[in-house]
């Protein structure tokens, strides 16, 4: 315990030493909380845990604060807290985070005045850069898993009030800084909070991150870039709340090319680090609704299918405003467009590649056939904007674009559907996607029978519910679409195995 | 797997470099984090010594370029360097001026610094202006506002209202030009899609420090003039829609009143720019307008004219601009428009709004009198000439009346209640709206003149207000142009009703405005139509009656009284209209109680020109003003009536007159067609440059010689005059006379026509006269008269009298009236004489049968005899017996004729023969106390008796 305060507390013995109390260090179970993905909302027995005792304690560190300047108040707040949660932790395996320390770190963090007719104590820039290099410090310096994440949590987890705008603004930069100076220990806090925060405030967090190194300071994309290396759950996280802000549904919702291209790299390096979070969580059997998926796949198939169609509307708009008259930007723009496209092909490469590795992940953790990672409810909203998307841009002048656009559907769909990924039936298919304008592959997807691949992992004669063969036809009849199509002999074969004929998978399943 | 998923808590190593980033290599996450250490302690966290505000401000810069979070905090920073650069500076400046020379190690050299600081913002900009320009836009302007102010109270700074020589310090500063040079990279990036971010930012800071920044805003308006004008009037329409339309007190807001703070700062930074940028200021204020107008309406759009009211309130600047050229711009569709915005706003903001609208106007300088114009033609009622597409709406009009009415009554209030000049404590405030008027009281009398109805009382109103301000021009003015352009009664009658308004409350209003008329006579300002419009309407006022003493009409004539002088000399003004009114008005007015002689004469020979002059011309009208002038001008003083009747019997013996009376024309000295273009009579020449000095009488001699040596004169062409005219001009001309000689007593009831009685003073000044211009040879011209035989030595003379009296008829009539002025006559002794010479010389040699076969000396020994009766130089028997001279010989004629020579040489017409009976006021001659008259009386006897066949029925009349 001594080896890791006195770095962080200079000078605080001097202050009132009598209040030092150190934490006795907190081993065993308790170490890693098990924090529910859901918010953390207090219990009904709130009022008999937090008892007089606990109350006066609060009481007592806020009045020692307040005397306090702004700074060194927050300073104090933290480590008093830290004192708290420390001790909690040894009694309690799971802590209940309750009113107290929350609304003490409201007033003298995030400076809501208490009383109403209180002046506020403002810290200025300065001053706030302080704190947050103290508070980077301080996550960096304790050891122990368990209070970092509670005290993270009990810092940055959205309470509905008035506080919450600044509790955003603040995280956002404190893992802004984190990114910057690497501070590992923030980054994981900040992806668990992604996990088990409500979507509106996770693409919060993302835009501001965003906003810094991909649209403020130029070239501190690759400081960001780098945080792959240092934390891959906090990047999975990271893109999934960025797919899930960047949906493509207007030209400002288009990812910003250096994001863009940041994504795709860290992705092509390592395709599993889609899957980290899913891996790494233990599943419920429900997902809650509102809050990030469990892996970017539905966000990044968005992407892929919706891209080519968005770029193309972007382009028109802006020729019809006459933003791009001048040729050089005119060039620079389709330039910089043709590599998104390419970035685009890679991801969806990736995308495929990783739903194939998908089958055997659920299959280890028995999950098959019965948790969808690709939601039957997210591709119905998708096909929906695909379809007007291509009604609203004329299917002459797009029709590339088009056919591009539903040949990736097409492909994610068989291969989401083949993985045990989308769970659905083929008739559900074909419902949603009728009105769709018509592509020979997606016509092959929605209306051909799919051979089932023989999985190792599956028991013979296992069989998704929702793949149930026809009638009449064999359970391993090698190619049943075949003969069922003379017309198109020249289409990439099923089964899904041989959909990218030749490629290697260096990946082993994670165990 | 483990790779993956275990936390990687323990430090990482270093991530891998990329070379990519240009310059600037990215920091390891160590060295990063050292610099924040540095940069938050301000100390080198490797040596432990304190940072130089250099190091620190590359550490800053560093962290801007590394850190994204800390971008507010390095900013904040940096503000330091920029305020360190400028105390430097303005300590550099002081010690320079203070002569202890360019001490310049007194702080680090910051210039470089303040370089890459601007490299490094400016390249940020240029990569993202969309996220770049708002902040470092209002960083680098607060900042700017914030160095102004803390060093405005300085030594070496100047005050904030010499703008130039501010601007002029502070950009030689490096630092505030680095500044500005960094504001204006944002602007001039984010000119084309959206300024009003960098906009918003200069309002804001132009609020806080207001006079001290102005200089900013100096530079930045005239480096992006359009931008600026129109961004700074859409960002203070936004604030003013967020502030509430319409405070309460509009009209005179406090200086507490911060409910509407960014307005006054649009209005000091639009005035600076006026100077330079009007027109787009201009164009810019009326485009809003009219897009205000448009049919999508949302609440910006609606609160534009309240806006643009106050806007107007607080800068009359920015009111000078736009009140002429809006006022063109208020067609009848956009005025409906107006209407139909306005229409749905509560009573109490209409009422506002109004009387912002009537205080504007009231504020209003340049083209006033076009905003008056538009205000009254709309607010006329339509007629049927209108063109129904024109018409504006009933409402409109409505409204527009209310305002005049309005601006009527709030100009009455701020005249009435301006402070009296004479106590000197304070200018009376000005009115700009009449004050620019006062151009304008021409037209405004013109258009007053049409009596077109209601308009004309809106602005007969202002143009008594316009008087009461600025008194006496205005109100001279405005009465000088009614009185001189009215043209009835009615028109007339404004101009004493606007009198009436102001004579209550000014003093000797009417002299001022008789002297401002005769001023514009003389001065030539006046056409000759107006002149005698003029001088009509005078005449008219002054004879209007039943009016009270105080009005106008009972006032002028006293006062015009005192100009008879300057009006007199137009009685020989070349425009014979002219002179006809004046001496119209001249026959109105009273003559004052006293004139100085010379001025009175000069006004007699003008009157009598000019009567000879109306008589030559026929003109009706003319000869009764003249008479009706001469008249009164005979009754001011016995001098005045010599002189017009010494003048008149003069003008009309004159030879250029002597037609009219049916004399013989003038005849002409010379070659006619030689002289046709010269013909200009010296005389009359002579006459227009009367002065004081008075040429009496002589004048009509000096130029009767005529020439000599031309040979035998041409024969006169007969242009002689219908005889009814002749008679119709005797008439006149005696008429006159005889009113003359009465002592002007004119519209007297006429005495009865038998007793013709003529003033003995005026009866003698015409026989002087007479006798002067007629004989002009004195000797032997005493009154007693020669034995006949002493003819024979003044024959010659003799002929010439009895030439002029054939040659002009008139002068038997002016015996006539000589005599009936007894006894004047004895005056005119030696015209009777020669007369008579010559008469009896004619009958003696006279070889014809009888008296009628020479008519004209049957007439005139006839018209001499009764001449001489009437005048009582014969007794009643002896004047009686002209009237058996048609019948008789001539030689007959001839003995009587001597008798009569011989009566009168016995008993000589002496006037002191006459005795004066006062009863009569008339000389009386009693001829009994001369001696018996039987013996002059034989001759008479014997030629009745001689023919007493024809005669005897009148031998009764020639007893005694």
């Amino acid at each position: 315990m001594a080896a890791h305060h006195p770095p962080f507390w200079p000078g605080r013995a001097a202050v009132s030493p009598a209040r030092v109390a150190p934490p006795r260090a907190a081993e065993g179970p308790a170490a890693s909380p098990r924090l529910s993905p859901a918010p953390p909302r207090r219990p009904p027995g709130y009022a008999r845990l937090s008892g007089p005792g606990r109350r006066s304690t609060m009481s007592d560190i806020r009045h020692s604060l307040l005397r306090r300047d702004a700074l060194s108040a927050a300073k104090e707040v933290l480590y008093h807290l830290d004192i708290y949660f420390s001790s909690q932790l040894q009694n309690a395996p799971l802590p209940i985070v309750d009113k107290g320390p929350i609304e003490l770190l409201e007033e003298f963090i995030f400076q809501v005045p208490k009383e109403r007719n209180s002046q506020p104590k403002r810290l200025n820039s300065l001053q706030e850069l302080q704190l947050l290099e103290i508070m980077c410090s301080y996550f960096q310096e304790q050891t122990k898993d368990s209070v970092r994440q509670i005290i993270f949590s009990a810092l940055f987890s959205p309470q509905g009030n008035k506080a919450d705008d600044g509790r955003m603004v603040l995280l956002g930069k404190l893992v802004s800084m984190a990114v910057a100076v690497c501070r590992v220990p923030v980054l994981e806090c900040a992806a668990s909070w992604l996990q088990r925060t409500p979507a509106i405030y996770s693409v919060r967090l993302a835009r501001a991150l965003v906003d810094d190194y991909c649209c403020l300071v130029p070239g501190s994309i690759q400081t960001l870039k780098q945080i792959f290396s240092a934390s891959p759950r906090f990047c999975c996280q990271f893109i999934t709340s960025v797919t899930a802000l960047y949906d493509l549904s207007s030209d400002d919702l288009i990812p910003p090319s250096d994001l863009l291209e940041m994504v795709v790299s860290w992705i092509f390096e390592d395709p599993r680090l889609i899957l980290i979070t899913f891996l790494n969580t233990p599943i419920a059997a429900n997902l809650p609704i509102g809050f990030l998926e469990l892996t970017p796949l539905t966000g990044l198939i968005r992407w892929c299918v919706k891209a080519p169609l968005a770029y193309k509307r972007k382009k028109k708009a802006s020729l019809s405003n006459g933003h791009l008259t001048n040729k050089i930007a005119k060039d620079s723009a389709t330039g910089a467009d043709k590599d998104c496209h390419l970035l685009y092909s890679k991801l969806h490469l990736s995308v495929l590649q990783v739903l194939m590795m998908l089958q055997g992940h659920l299959t280890e953790k028995n999950l098959y056939g019965r948790l969808g990672l690709v939601p039957f409810d997210h591709v119905v909203p998708l096909v929906e904007e695909i379809n007007r998307l291509s009604d609203e841009l004329n299917p002459l002048n797009a029709s590339k674009e088009i056919e591009l656009a539903l040949d990736r559907l097409a492909q994610a769909l068989q291969v989401a559907m083949a993985s045990g990924a989308l769970l659905c039936t083929r008739d559900d298919l074909r419902t949603v996607c009728a009105r769709l304008p018509h592509n020979n592959l997606l016509q092959l997807v929605i209306s051909g029978p799919v051979q089932q691949a023989t999985h190792a992992a599956l028991p013979p004669g296992f069989y998704p519910h929702i793949h149930t063969p026809p009638l009449g036809y064999p359970a391993h009849a090698a190619h049943p679409a075949l003969p069922a199509h003379p017309a198109h002999p020249a289409l990439p074969a099923h089964p899904v195995q041989t959909f990218i004929p030749g490629m290697t998978f260096p990946y082993r399943p994670i165990r | 797997m483990s790779a993956l998923c275990d936390p990687p808590g323990a430090a990482p190593s270093g991530p891998p470099q990329n070379p990519a980033h240009g310059a600037h290599p990215p920091l390891s996450s160590q060295e990063l984090a050292q610099e924040i250490k540095a940069f938050l302690s301000g100390v080198d966290p490797v040596h432990g010594n304190k940072l130089t505000i250099k190091e620190h401000a590359r550490c800053a810069i560093l962290l801007l370029r590394s850190l994204p979070p800390a971008r507010s905090a390095v900013l904040d920073h940096l503000r330091n360097v920029f305020d360190e650069y400028v105390c430097t500076y303005l300590l550099e400046l002081e010690s320079s001026e203070g002569g202890l020379g360019a001490r310049r190690a007194q702080g680090p050299n910051l210039d470089d610094v303040v370089q890459e600081i601007q490299n490094v913002l400016s390249e940020f900009v240029r990569m993202n202006p969309k996220a770049w320009a708002p902040v470092v836009s209002a960083w680098s302007i607060d900042l700017m506002g914030q160095l102004s102010s803390k060093y405005a109270g300085r030594h070496g700074v100047p005050h904030a209202s010499s703008l130039n020589e501010l601007l002029q310090l502070w950009m030689s500063c490096k630092a505030t030009r680095t500044l500005m040079d960094i504001y204006t990279q944002c602007l001039s990036s984010m000119i084309s899609t959206c300024p009003d971010a960098c906009v918003d930012a200069l309002l804001d800071t132009s609020v806080q420090h207001s006079p001290h920044f102005d200089w900013v805003v100096a530079h930045i308006g005239s480096s992006f003039p359009n931008t600026i004008i129109s961004r700074v009037l859409s960002c203070g329409l936004k604030d003013f829609c967020v502030h509430g339309a319409a405070p309460v007190d509009l009209l005179f807001p406090t200086a507490a009143d911060k409910r509407v703070p960014k307005i006054a700062s649009v209005v000091g930074i639009l005035g600076h720019l006026a100077s330079r940028h009007s027109d787009s200021i201009k164009q810019e204020l009326l485009r809003m307008f009219h897009e205000s107008l448009g049919p999508v309406r949302d609440q910006q759009q609606k609160a534009t004219v309240p806006f643009l009211l106050q806007l107007a309130v607080m800068s009359p600047m920015l009111l000078g601009t736009i009140s002429s050229e809006l006022v063109d711009s208020l067609k009848p569709s956009v005025l409906s428009q107006l209407h139909q915005h306005f229409a749905a706003l509560p009573r109490e903001d209409l009422e506002n709004m109004v009387s912002i609208v009537v205080h504007l106007i009231c504020q209003t300088s340049a083209g006033a009198y076009r905003i008056l114009q538009f205000l009254v033609n709309t607010a006329m009622p339509a007629s049927v000439i209108t063109t129904p597409g024109l018409a504006v709406h009933d409402s409109v009009r409505e409204a527009c009346d209310r305002i005049i009415q309005l601006l009527l009554l709030n100009l009455q209030k701020l005249v009435y209640n301006r402070g009296s000049a004479s106590l000197g404590d304070a200018p009376p405030r000005a009115v700009p709206f009449l004050d620019e008027l006062k151009g304008h009281v021409r037209e405004l009398c013109v258009e007053t003149l049409r009596l077109e109805r209601k308009r004309f009382l809106w602005q007969h109103q202002l143009l008594g207000l316009l008087s009461v301000y600025c008194t006496p021009s205005c109100t001279t003015d405005a009465l000088f142009y009614l009185l001189t352009l009215s043209r009835s009664q009615e028109e007339l009658g404004l101009a004493t009703q606007l009198y009436a308004v102001l004579s209550s409350c000014m003093s000797d209003l009417l002299p001022a405005t008789v002297k401002k008329c005769v001023c514009q006579i003389h001065m030539g300002g006046l056409s000759e139509q107006h002149m005698v419009q003029l001088f009509h309407n005078l005449a008219l006022i002054v004879q209007w009656e039943g009016e009270g003493p105080a009005s106008m009409s009972a006032q002028l004539g006293a006062v015009l009284s005192l100009h008879l002088y300057d009006l007199g000399q137009l009685l020989l003004h070349r425009n014979p209209e002219v002179a006809e009114a004046a001496s119209l008005l001249l026959s109105v007015c009273p003559l004052p109680r006293t004139i100085r002689p010379a001025h009175l004469l000069v006004i007699i020979r003008s009157a009598v020109h000019q009567f000879f002059l109306v008589l030559h011309r026929q003109c009706p009208t003319g000869i009764s003003y003249s008479t009706r002038l001469l008249s009164r001008l005979s009754g001011a003083s016995p001098a005045a009536m010599k002189a017009i009747l010494q003048q008149l019997v003069e003008g009309a013996l004159h030879p250029g007159n002597a037609e009219l009376f049916g004399g013989l024309a003038e005849l002409s000295a010379g070659d006619d067609a030689s002289l046709e273009g010269t013909r200009i009579s010296l005389l009359d020449i002579n006459r227009r440059f009367t002065t004081a000095v008075n040429f009496s009488g002589s004048v009509w001699s000096v130029f009767h010689a005529g020439v000599i040596g031309r040979g035998l004169k041409p024969p006169q062409p007969a242009r002689r005059q219908e005889p009814e005219e002749i008679v119709h001009n005797v008439q006149n001309f005696l008429s006159l006379l005889l009113r003359c000689c009465r002592g002007g007593r004119y519209g007297a009831p006429e005495p009865p026509a038998h007793t013709v009685a003529v003033n003995p003073e005026a009866a003698k000044a015409v026989a002087v006269v007479l006798v002067e211009s007629i004989c002009p040879d004195v000797t032997n011209s005493e009154l007693g008269w020669p034995p006949e035989e002493h003819t024979r030595s003044t024959v010659e003379r003799d002929i010439q009298i009895c030439r002029r009296f054939r040659d002009n008829p008139l002068l038997f009539q002016l015996l006539r009236l000589v005599a009936a002025g007894p006894p004047a006559l004895c005056y005119c002794s030696v015209l009777l004489r020669g007369l008579l010479a010559t008469l009896m010389a004619h009958w003696e040699a006279s070889r014809h049968g009888d008296t009628t076969s020479s008519p004209w000396h049957l007439h005139a020994s006839c018209a001499l005899v009764a001449c001489m009766a009437e005048g009582s130089l014969l007794p009643p028997v002896l004047g009686n017996m002209h009237e058996i001279f048609h019948q008789l010989a001539p030689f007959e004629v001839h003995l009587l004729l001597l008798s009569v020579w011989d009566y009168m040489r016995d008993n000589s017409p002496l006037p002191q023969k006459f005795t004066f009976q006062a009863d009569k006021g008339l000389f009386f001659r009693d001829f009994s106390r001369d001696c018996d008259v039987g013996k002059y009386l034989c001759v008479l006897h014997s030629v009745l008796h001689k023919n007493i066949d024809r005669l005897g029925l009148l031998s009764g009349r020639f007893q005694t």
